[in-house]
């Protein structure tokens, strides 16, 4: 058993948790992470039904980063609601929604009618009826997932290596993400390799009350990995949430060995570009780029405690303007904006950075996380942009 | 002048025992106590409710008394006993043949003690220590002292007794061979006044001898302390003891939230000198960690002392734990009965053995009737079920065994002031409904008598969030009348912090700065920052 007793004996009851938690300040329903995770924790132990308080956590984890006790709230409400799921039954939305790769597996080769059946009015109507919030549309699928067209790709070969590990999101919806990563990093003398046998990070199944299928993802990940771990090479996520759960959460929530020898190789891709710039490893002759972009902070990314290396490697590329948003959560937190009774919340989570977006007048808001950028867009309309994509066009 | 039949002089849970077990005889009785109920002995002990199996080896006749009041308890008790059940645990290198003179003990006393797997006790005690090599299961159980004492009284009022908290006896009054009176002193005003009655009951624990002595007789009653650690969470279900002589820091109590693990054995001079010292503390956790050994990591809420009243009558017989009623009139004096030593479990017994002598004195022929009724009675279940949405989960259980017959009006305002369900305090998830209703009783003077009634800073956070939004709702509901907010905050914390600072070490140190940041450095209400 992990050390989750002490974990939370650590909370001095400041309440700063609660105060920075957005799912809290949108509704009065939700206790607040303080009560919700290490209050309620010393209750939970001699009670005998477990309880679903947490249910309305978005895992979106601004707890943990304001916490002075670092006590994992997050991870104590992914269990506790993990705890209720194991004496009841999921919904079905929720099963769908936690594990992405399934249905992608099962969507991208009937691309674009899948596309079709879930985007037409009447079938929204049916997801609706199923929990999902009709008027958050689900990101399309795309025809050749990113391991698809990786493999077609044809790479120079360099000495030095790097594994990227794709995730759902690229791989399903968003694959030039990942090819523009590929690009960036050969136009720096790296091959890049992703491993077989690579799925999901797990982190929507923990999200959603599914611990157990998580826990295999990452069993699976962490063996898929292993050669390249053993040899000493970096593994570099694009999402930030598969980066934080490989570095942090899945360590947080289960003992698989091996997985702290992978955690400890694990970088976000702008981390990652940001040290080899620091170290000088990385081309200087850039081309001049132009534009005025918006930067918004997914908050897995500040939980990795980081800072933001996105928005500095682009602070630094000539002829770029960026600013960044400084308005918290997005609202969307992975899968939780899209369940029809978490849509209302979603929405006045992200409200403050939907204001600024509109505001700003950017040519372009970027940002690391996939589903931020789905938010954000479909809030506001405006377009929307990895900052590697933003990169690949400077080091070409 | 007040006048009473009986008088009954201390609050804990002998006294208020007593005054329900006369007062259901029809006896008219008044309880006074010179705190609030359960301050001391009743109040600072492990709140271990004995199955009797602690005693089935060094003392039969306890072992036999205990399991018999257990049952008695746990049947009239409810809403103060959590019937956890207790493990029995043997330790690699605690003596084999002690567990069978245990085992043997208990079925003589019959108190049924059942082995249990020890794969099995692993996954019912996940955190109990590995080196565990025989486990039992006895009908051991947690009672909450305060709440016994409440409760005795809520029962008591129901049959016309009384009860007069920060009243303090000063001497008793008598005329020639009979006893006539008390003379008793408002701890709170200073005012002195006397309380005219037939018989006088000396119910004072450790401090029996001194109401004796007012008297001119002489009892030897000698306080025995005992230091206690609450730990942050409640990391065993049940009340774990060592199987082994009975020692130091073998018996951990689960309550709540909570764990309680005692205690210490040692004479002192005064009953008052309840402070704890740190290395009592390190005693307790040294002894502990053989039977949790993560114990050093787990988090510490505070310590707290208090001290059994041990009996020695005469000399060459040891102190005991047994209790003993002594009818003051073999000493020439009429009308004065004195309840001396006993222990918690017990309590309604020697309460009842009191009532027997003094009915008999007084001429009162009922029988004692305080085994077959229960103390309050349980909330209808409508109400319970009404009452779901307006509190956190898991609080409503709580609140309903707390507040006994003050349920009912709580989920009246809960429903009708939605604002009354927010949580003064969120570690031990009182609501503002609760703190109002307890402030609201006549006997109720500072946030210590709503604590005790509520357990409102009771938990993590030792008072640091509570004692401010409880003294502003009192003061903006004018339920503190001509009291100073600002004095009722500075007594509550300073009570919170004699027991935390004995273990002001690890996250407890911690909390305390902070505790110190909010009131002294951000509410400067230590006064060191001048104008
Ligand atoms: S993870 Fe996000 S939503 Fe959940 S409690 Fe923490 S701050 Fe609130
Ligand atoms: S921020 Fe950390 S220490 Fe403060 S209340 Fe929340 S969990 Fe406890």
């Amino acid at each position: 058993m992990k050390g989750y007793l002490y974990d939370s004996d650590r909370c001095m009851a400041c309440t700063s948790c609660t105060v920075v938690c957005p799912v809290a300040a949108a509704t009065r329903e939700f206790l607040g992470p303080k009560m919700v995770g290490p209050a309620l924790s010393r209750f939970r132990r001699p009670a005998l039904a477990p309880d679903l308080a947490a249910d309305l956590c978005s895992n979106c984890k601004n707890c943990d980063i304001s916490c002075p006790s670092g006590v994992p709230i997050s991870t104590l409400n992914m269990l506790s609601k993990a705890e209720y799921y194991r004496h009841h039954r999921h919904r079905l939305r929720d099963w769908v929604l936690s594990h992405g790769q399934l249905m992608g597996n099962l969507a991208t080769p009937f691309v674009p009618l899948s596309n079709l059946a879930i985007a037409n009015p009447i079938s929204r109507t049916m997801l609706g009826a199923f929990g999902f919030a009709g008027r958050m549309p689900l990101p399309a699928y795309v025809r050749k997932t990113f391991r698809k067209q990786f493999r077609a790709l044809r790479q120079q070969s360099f000495p030095q290596k790097v594994v990227f590990f794709p995730g759902c999101y690229i791989d399903f919806y968003d694959p030039g993400v990942g090819l523009d990563f590929v690009a960036v990093m050969q136009a720096n003398e790296y091959e890049v390799v992703v491993p077989r046998g690579l799925g999901c990070c797990g982190t929507p199944m923990v999200a959603n009350g599914f611990p157990g299928a998580a826990e295999r993802a990452v069993r699976r990940n962490v063996r898929a990995l292993q050669e390249w771990t053993d040899a000493g090479v970096p593994v570099v996520a694009c999402c930030t949430s598969c980066s934080l759960t490989l570095k942090q959460e899945q360590q947080e929530l289960f003992d698989v060995p091996g997985a702290a020898e992978l955690a400890a190789r694990v970088y976000d891709a702008t981390e990652f570009l940001l040290e080899l710039r620091d170290r000088g490893k990385l081309k200087t002759d850039l081309k001049q780029l132009s534009g005025r972009y918006l930067y918004h902070a997914p908050c897995h990314l500040r939980d990795q405690g980081i800072g933001r290396p996105g928005f500095e490697m682009l602070g630094s590329l000539p002829g770029l303007e960026i600013s960044d948003a400084d308005a918290g959560c997005c609202g969307l937190s992975g899968s939780y904006g899209f369940k029809g009774d978490r849509y209302e919340v979603a929405q006045a989570v992200g409200d403050a950075l939907f204001k600024k977006v509109r505001a700003s007048g950017a040519d372009a808001v970027i940002s690391e996380c996939g589903t931020c950028r789905h938010q954000i867009t479909v809030a506001t309309g405006a377009k929307t942009l990895h900052p590697i994509s933003v990169m690949r066009r400077a080091f070409e | 002048m007040d006048s009473v039949t009986v008088v009954v002089i201390g609050g804990g849970a002998t006294g208020t025992g007593i005054l329900r077990d006369l007062s259901m005889r029809g006896v008219k009785t008044l309880l006074i106590e010179r705190g609030d109920l359960a301050s001391d002995a009743s109040g600072r002990f492990h709140g271990l409710l004995h199955s009797g199996a602690r005693y089935a080896v060094t003392d039969p006749r306890s072992a036999k008394e205990c399991i018999e009041e257990n049952a008695i308890l746990r049947r009239i008790g409810k809403h103060c006993v959590e019937k956890t059940e207790g493990f029995f645990v043997r330790l690699e290198g605690d003596g084999e043949d002690y567990e069978g003179q245990w085992v043997a003990g208990c079925a003589a006393a019959r108190i049924h003690a059942k082995r249990v797997d020890l794969k099995e006790a692993r996954r019912l005690e996940p955190h109990l220590s590995r080196r565990a090599v025989s486990v039992f299961r006895v009908p051991d159980s947690a009672i909450d002292g305060f709440r016994l004492c409440w409760q005795n009284v809520a029962s008591a009022r129901r049959y016309g007794g009384e009860v007069r908290t920060y009243t303090e006896a000063t001497g008793i009054e008598r005329a020639g061979d009979r006893v006539v009176g008390v003379t008793v002193c408002d701890t709170l005003t200073g005012a002195v006044d006397s309380i005219g009655c037939d018989h006088v009951v000396n119910a004072a624990g450790s401090w029996v001898g001194r109401v004796a002595s007012w008297a001119g007789i002489e009892v030897d009653v000698k306080p025995d302390r005992g230091v206690l650690i609450a730990f942050n969470h409640r990391f065993t279900n049940r009340v774990i003891n060592r199987l082994r002589p009975p020692a130091n820091g073998d018996i951990f109590v689960p309550h709540g939230p909570i764990t309680v693990l005692g205690t210490t054995s040692s004479p002192v001079a005064s009953a008052d000198d309840n402070v704890p010292h740190v290395e009592e503390v390190l005693e307790l956790l040294h002894n502990g960690t053989e039977l949790f050994e993560d114990l050093p990591k787990y988090r510490i809420l505070r310590a707290y002392a208090g001290a059994r009243p041990l009996y020695s009558p005469g000399e060459g017989r040891a102190a005991s734990r047994d209790f003993t009623i002594l009818d003051h009139s073999t000493d020439g004096l009429r009308g004065l009965t004195s309840a001396a030593g006993g222990k918690l479990t017990s309590y309604r017994l020697m309460a009842e053995k009191t009532a027997d002598v003094v009915c008999r004195e007084l001429g009162v022929k009922a029988a004692c009737r305080t085994a077959a009724e229960p103390m309050v009675e349980d909330p209808p279940r409508r109400l319970v079920t009404r009452a779901r949405p307006f509190f956190p989960p898991y609080g409503l259980d709580l609140a309903a065994s707390r507040l006994g017959a003050a349920f009912g009006p709580v989920v009246q305002g809960l429903q009708m002031h939605p604002e009354e369900r927010r949580l003064i305090c969120e570690c031990e998830m009182v609501t503002l409904a609760e703190v109002e209703s307890a402030a609201r009783e006549p006997t109720t003077f500072n946030l210590g008598d709503i604590r005790r009634r509520t357990r409102m800073g009771m938990g993590t956070c030792q008072g640091a969030f509570c004692s401010l939004r409880a003294v502003g709702a009192l003061v903006s509901h004018d339920l503190v009348a001509d009291k100073d907010g600002k004095a009722l905050i500075r007594d509550f914390l300073e009570t919170r912090w004699k027991g935390i600072r004995p273990v002001l070490w690890g996250d407890q140190i911690r909390e305390a700065e902070f505790q110190r940041e909010v009131y002294a450095a951000t509410l400067n209400l230590d006064g060191t920052a001048q104008r």
